[in-house]
């Protein structure tokens, strides 16, 4: 291997052809869009609760399966099941009512008791979340992969030369318009502003009447819902499957990069992990024999770690004497 | 300011016989007073002696072991800060407990929370489904705190992170906040701490207003013995966790109990 | 009056009522004046507004107002008390402005001298301060207020809020309704506008008794030079009682219907600045001094490449900018370098101190520093210096905007005569006052026999016919060598530094020049934290020798400027130090417009000035300070006292 391999010869193959290397730069834009989502729920979590939401990753897979079996009618009554098939769009809103009553048992079931603890606990308590929720997904579900179709168009097109996969539009457009929903929510409405207000004081917050338990339900919710979006994504390219828990793992060097609690950090900082792996893999890939793509993000993270802690775009760390 | 036109005889709030311990540390000891409606309430003493105990009591961020709290009427054993905030108590602290990343503006707005018609979890939907809905409840409550705003004489700091204020503004800002709830009692803990002269006299001038204007009733906790006595009807003083005098400014000052209290005669 | 009579009258638009009958007509629905009031920007059309005068000229007029009468008007810049000087002068009584933050003794004089009958206050404070003084007013007979915060426990029959006046006025329409265009129509042009009290920096003020045509000329001159139209966006901020203020907001306003808009509150101008983004601003240099300061003080504290960026631009802006400014032919490269600039340094600039729609900026009052001065134009913002007095309804010269000469104030306005005698300026002008009020002799000496109002600088007239104002003419002086002292042209040059904001020269009949120094706090500060050096006030601040060095520097530059010209090489700055505390209008200091009194310092600090001019390096000063509320204190402090480094002409010829 010569320097020239490592430091030339890659970026002259991005030229040749372009086409390519856009395409290859396109399907990075695709998985990074999940990492975003993923990374997004840990952030509004993160902001809200300061609770480090280990089974974020299980919320999207969690999310998944439950919608495959209400649409499915797989959902078990008695240690029988429905039979009934739902229609997606009626899956989908009975899907997020789960994820609410979700948030509400986890409120009950793992913040409040635990209030004013250390970050650290409350991380352990969300590992713990995390298992009992795959336990649950597969006892009721099954642990088998399940396609799922909720009519997002497939198909593709070419254009200047290149493949676009229609789905992948669909996709970006999805997440797109959460993201801008979701900064609305919480920079105009008063209930976003009293979201910032409990993240930033919990005294205070309770001073002026804002009702944590509410809010805390209210924020896990809403990462249910970002949860169900990157679940019905990732589930209908490659299928509903156990594996889909482990982007949460890739998260974590998202959350590195974009800072713990920026929103803009993490879609941000989703997309570069995204792209970053995939042209990683294609064009240094041969050099180490592959696999790039598992490792990328966490030296990424690393470098990250060491040079500019704070991520992109979070907050300064200033410790004050 | 004996002439306090607004002072009645009707009670707002009653602390009967509390006593607070953490542990074996006894914070407060049987300690009663009352707050009519109106007035301004000064609780006053050396430091550690429970005062700022006393007020956590009252908006329920504490809650005292022994006695009761008797507030419009209604008995209590103990408030819960949600409860107190929405039947009209509204507080500062000590140490400005504002929110730092939003603008002066957003944090007063929080200060709304209760006064829309409708429950988190409901306007949560709301805004989830109907945002025009979310635009003009924005709309009502930010004219009751621009009318805040200006009253405080704040307007040039509207936008700024209030994390970025000088300390004298933060205070200010605090004191917008507790007043958007338009609040019946108003508890403010050290409102005129780590203040110059000129934002002292601002603050004392705000305070007398929002008494005079609203007919809010107050209870300050403060260590300034000259604004004290200035502004308060009247005086409770607390030392090591009990009271040792109760009365009007002129009283509290002449009573010999609060003069070894504060020269530190030991007990 | 007889009804063709009085209609021709009306037609004759010679007063501000009549104008604005004619606004209301002609532009009755456009913006005649805005406010920002509980965050949201409210407006007046000129219909608006005059249906507001009217009602409050009703009232007045039923309060009892006679013809002649002077109505006080105290407050800041709010469409009513604009309206109040229509309303008054509508019913043929005489508008008496007074500054707002003065405190109640100099109020106290201008009112009881003006035997002013009504006070047409603000708000609370204001009201306060009329009633504090009131037992010494005998002719003071009704208070009107316009904020009603506060007064709800003002009992005193003689205390009124506006709006219950309107309400009275309304009704009075209701069964006279020709009361108001009669009165209006019994008003010429010659009758007074107002009596403008001016500080002036020495002495007890005198009462400015000008006519509604003095302003109207003036106003209209100035609206012909700068083609000021209907569609003019201003920010009136600067005081009500200045005559710069009611020249532009109320005279041009009226003569050409465009709209003033009011700041929210005086901590808020720079906010609604932004947000009004005004084409025609009007400024103290003081002002635009302190724009320049922010923009120096942020540029520190930017990234090293931002900062590069800038100081790439500027360079380019000094070169090109007042070349494409005016006209001029550059080259297609510098063409290209400006409009870069223009799109990454100075739009954002502009933008950002509210400024980006701004066709034409006038600076007065004061000479403003040659170097602020370039810096403004070469930026593309239209920075003119105009010239007048109080006396002459501020209208004497104005720059124009193809042959704008740094160190003028441009040629004469139209229908202006200018004169220099014994080397002061002198003047004639249709805005030229009628005299002083109550004080005839004072009237006398300012004019000459023949009929020229002396202004008290001094001055030239160049070859082209442009003024060049060098100093008030009793500042400037001779120093013991012959060479010229004048004071405030070595202040300037010092005052262009971001960490000087203010600076008081010595040196008449002197050997050497010595020199105060006032330190900008923010801008000290700001570098004194870089430093890594704390401090915990401005006494703090003053005294460290780190800050010593820091002036000293910034004086060293001027002496070399100075020495570059031979006629002022002597009046290089010898020995300085930096005074204890700021200068303070309420301590006398300062004149409300911000001038230096150099008399009151000269007596005040008289052992400081001794001691500048001994060997002594420190000295032990104590001065009476005035707080807000007209307490006064003492404060005492051991000034250091440093030398300056001085150049020969020679050698910086050798040396550059």
């Amino acid at each position: 291997m010569t320097l020239h391999d490592v430091f030339v010869q890659p970026f002259l193959d991005m030229m040749d052809p372009p086409e390519f290397f856009f395409e290859v730069v396109i399907g990075g834009l695709m998985s990074g869009v999940m990492y975003s989502l993923v990374a997004l729920g840990f952030v509004l979590i993160f902001k809200a609760s300061a609770v480090f939401n280990f089974a974020q990753g299980v919320f999207a897979l969690f999310a998944a399966l439950t919608l495959v079996g209400i649409m499915n009618g797989e959902v078990p009554v008695f240690l029988t099941k429905t039979g009934i098939s739902v229609p997606p769009w009626l899956a989908i809103i009975l899907t997020l009512g789960v994820m609410v009553i979700l948030a509400i048992l986890v409120e009950r079931l793992v913040l409040r008791p635990l209030v004013n603890q250390d970050p650290i606990i409350t991380f352990m308590a969300t590992i713990g979340l995390a298992f009992a929720l795959e336990g649950i997904g597969d006892i009721m579900w099954g642990s088998s992969v399940k396609a799922l179709d909720v009519g997002i168009p497939e198909g593709s097109f070419d254009w200047l030369g290149m493949q676009i996969q229609i789905f992948d539009l669909w996709a970006a457009g999805i997440a797109g318009v959460l993201v801008i929903v979701l900064a609305v929510f919480f920079q105009k409405t008063a209930i976003g502003r009293a979201l910032r207000a409990v993240a930033d004081d919990h005294q205070a917050a309770l001073s002026v009447g804002i009702p944590l338990k509410s809010i805390w339900i209210i924020v896990w919710s809403v990462a249910g819902l970002v949860a169900l979006v990157a679940g019905i994504m990732w589930g209908s390219k490659s299928g509903v499957q156990f594996s889909l828990s482990l982007i949460a793992l890739k998260a974590l060097p998202v959350l590195i990069l974009g800072g713990f609690t920026s929103v803009p950090g993490a879609i941000v900082g989703g997309l570069i992990i995204g792209v970053g792996e995939k042209v990683a893999e294609v064009y240094w890939g041969p050099l180490v024999n592959g696999a790039i793509e598992n490792w990328f993000a966490y030296v990424v993270a690393l470098i990250f770690l060491l040079f500019r802690p704070q991520g992109l775009f979070g907050e300064k760390i200033i410790e004050r004497v | 300011m004996a002439d306090n036109a607004n002072q009645t005889d009707e009670m707002i709030l009653e602390c009967r016989n509390i006593s607070l311990a953490f542990g074996a540390v006894k914070a407060i000891t049987d300690v009663s007073f009352n707050i009519k409606k109106g007035e301004i309430r000064a609780i006053i003493g050396p430091n550690g002696a429970g005062k700022t105990s006393m007020l956590n009591c009252i908006n329920g961020f504490y809650h005292p072991q022994i006695g009761e709290i008797v507030y419009k009427g209604n008995v209590r054993k103990q408030m819960r800060p949600y409860e107190a905030a929405a039947t009209g108590i509204a507080r500062t602290f000590q140490n400005v407990a504002l929110f730092k990343g939003m603008s002066t503006l957003d944090n007063i707005m929080t200060g709304r929370n209760l006064k829309s018609n409708h429950s988190s979890v409901m306007s949560f939907i709301y805004s989830v489904f109907w945002l025009n809905w979310a635009q003009k409840e924005e709309d009502v409550q930010r004219e009751k705190v621009e009318e805040i705003i200006s009253f405080l004489e704040i307007e040039a700091i509207r936008k700024a992170p209030v994390g970025r204020l000088p300390y004298g503004l933060q205070k200010r800002v605090e004191l917008g906040r507790a007043l958007a709830a338009e609040p019946e009692l108003l508890l403010l803990d050290e409102p005129m701490a780590g203040m110059n002269l000129e934002e002292k006299e601002d603050m004392c001038r705000f305070v007398l207003d929002v008494n005079d204007e609203f007919g809010t009733t107050i209870a300050l906790i403060e260590h300034d013995m000259g604004v004290v006595m200035d502004i308060s009807d009247r005086v409770v003083v607390l030392d090591h966790g009990e009271k040792i005098a109760d009365g009007t400014p002129d009283e509290v000052k002449s009573n010999q109990n609060v003069i070894d209290a504060y020269l530190g005669v030991s007990h | 009056m007889a009804e063709g009579d009085r209609a021709a009258s009306l037609r004759a638009h010679d007063t501000f009522p009549k104008l604005l009958l004619r606004n209301a007509e002609q532009f009755s629905g456009r913006p005649a004046f805005r406010q920002k009031d509980l965050g949201i920007w409210q407006t007046w059309t000129w219909a608006q507004a005059l249906d507001e005068v009217k009602a409050f000229a009703l009232g007045l007029h039923q309060m009892g107002l006679q013809r002649g009468d002077k109505v006080a008007i105290i407050g800041t810049n709010r469409p009513h008390l604009y309206w109040a000087f229509d309303a008054v002068e509508a019913v043929g009584g005489v508008p008496v402005p007074l500054y707002a933050d003065g405190v109640a003794a100099e109020m106290q004089y201008v009112l009881q001298h003006a035997e002013a009958r009504f006070a047409i206050c603000e708000d609370q404070e204001q009201v306060d301060k009329v009633l504090g003084i009131k037992d010494e007013l005998p002719a003071m007979e009704q208070i009107v207020f316009e904020d009603p915060r506060g007064m709800r426990h003002y009992t005193q029959d003689f205390v009124h809020d506006l709006k219950d006046i309107q309400k009275a006025g309304r009704e009075q329409e209701k069964t006279s309704p020709d009361l108001f265009l009669d009165e209006i129509a019994k008003a010429s042009g010659e009758d007074l506008v107002g009596i403008f009290y001016t500080s002036g920096t020495t002495g007890n003020p005198k009462g400015v008794m000008l006519s509604h045509s003095n302003v109207l000329s003036a106003a209209r001159g100035l609206v012909d030079l700068d083609g000021m139209t209907p569609d003019e966006d201003t920010l009136a901020y600067l005081p009500l009682a200045w005559i710069g203020d009611h020249v532009y907001s109320m005279g041009e306003g009226h003569v050409t219907g465009f709209t003033v808009n009011c700041p929210e509150s005086s901590d808020t101008v720079m906010i609604d600045l932004k947000d009004i983004g005004p084409t025609a601003f009007f400024s103290p240099p003081a002002i635009f001094e302190g724009f320049l300061t922010q923009i120096q003080i942020r540029m520190e504290d930017a990234s090293p490449f931002k900062q590069k960026l800038y100081h790439y631009f500027m360079d380019v802006a000094r070169n090109v900018g007042v070349d494409i400014l005016e006209g001029r032919p550059v080259g297609a490269g510098d063409k290209l370098k400006y409009w870069l600039g223009e799109l990454m340094i100075y739009g954002p600039l502009k933008n950002n101190l509210g400024l980006s729609r701004v066709r034409v900026a006038y600076t007065g009052g004061a000479p403003l520093g040659e170097e602020l001065f370039n810096f403004y134009r070469s930026i593309g913002i239209n920075l003119k210096q105009l010239y007048g007095q109080t006396e002459s309804a501020a209208y004497a010269t104005l720059q124009r905007n193809d042959d704008v000469r740094l160190d003028t104030v441009g040629p004469p306005c139209p229908d202006v005569d200018i004169r220099i005698q014994e080397g002061e300026i002198q003047l004639k002008s249709p805005g030229s006052f009628i005299g002083y009020f109550k004080n005839e002799e004072a009237t006398q000496e300012t004019l000459t026999d023949d009929g020229w109002f002396k202004t008290g600088d001094a001055g030239i007239l160049d070859d082209s016919g442009h003024l060049k104002v060098i100093d008030r003419a009793k500042d400037v002086g001779t120093m013991n060598d012959e060479t010229l002292f004048a004071p405030q042209y070595i202040e300037n040059k010092l005052k262009f530094f971001p960490f000087i904001r203010e600076a008081v020269a010595h040196g008449d009949k002197r050997d050497t020049v010595t020199m105060f120094v006032i330190i900008d706090l923010d801008a000290v500060g700001n570098w004194a934290e870089k430093a890594g050096l704390s401090y915990s006030n401005f006494l703090d601040l003053a005294s460290m020798d780190e800050v010593y060095k820091l002036i000293g520097e910034c004086i060293e530059e001027v002496n070399q400027s100075l020495a570059r010209d031979s006629a002022l090489a002597g009046a290089q700055i010898k020995r300085f130090l930096l005074l204890h505390k700021e200068l303070d209008a309420d301590d006398g200091e300062l004149t409300r417009t911000r001038k230096v009194r150099r008399r009151t310092i000269a007596e005040r600090y008289e052992t400081l000035i001794n001691a500048l001019y001994s060997d002594a390096e420190q000295v032990d000063v104590e001065s009476e300070v005035t707080f807000e509320d007209g307490r006064k204190g003492t404060m005492r402090a051991t000034l250091k006292i440093k030398e300056a480094k001085t150049f020969s002409p020679d050698e910086l010829r050798k040396a550059g």
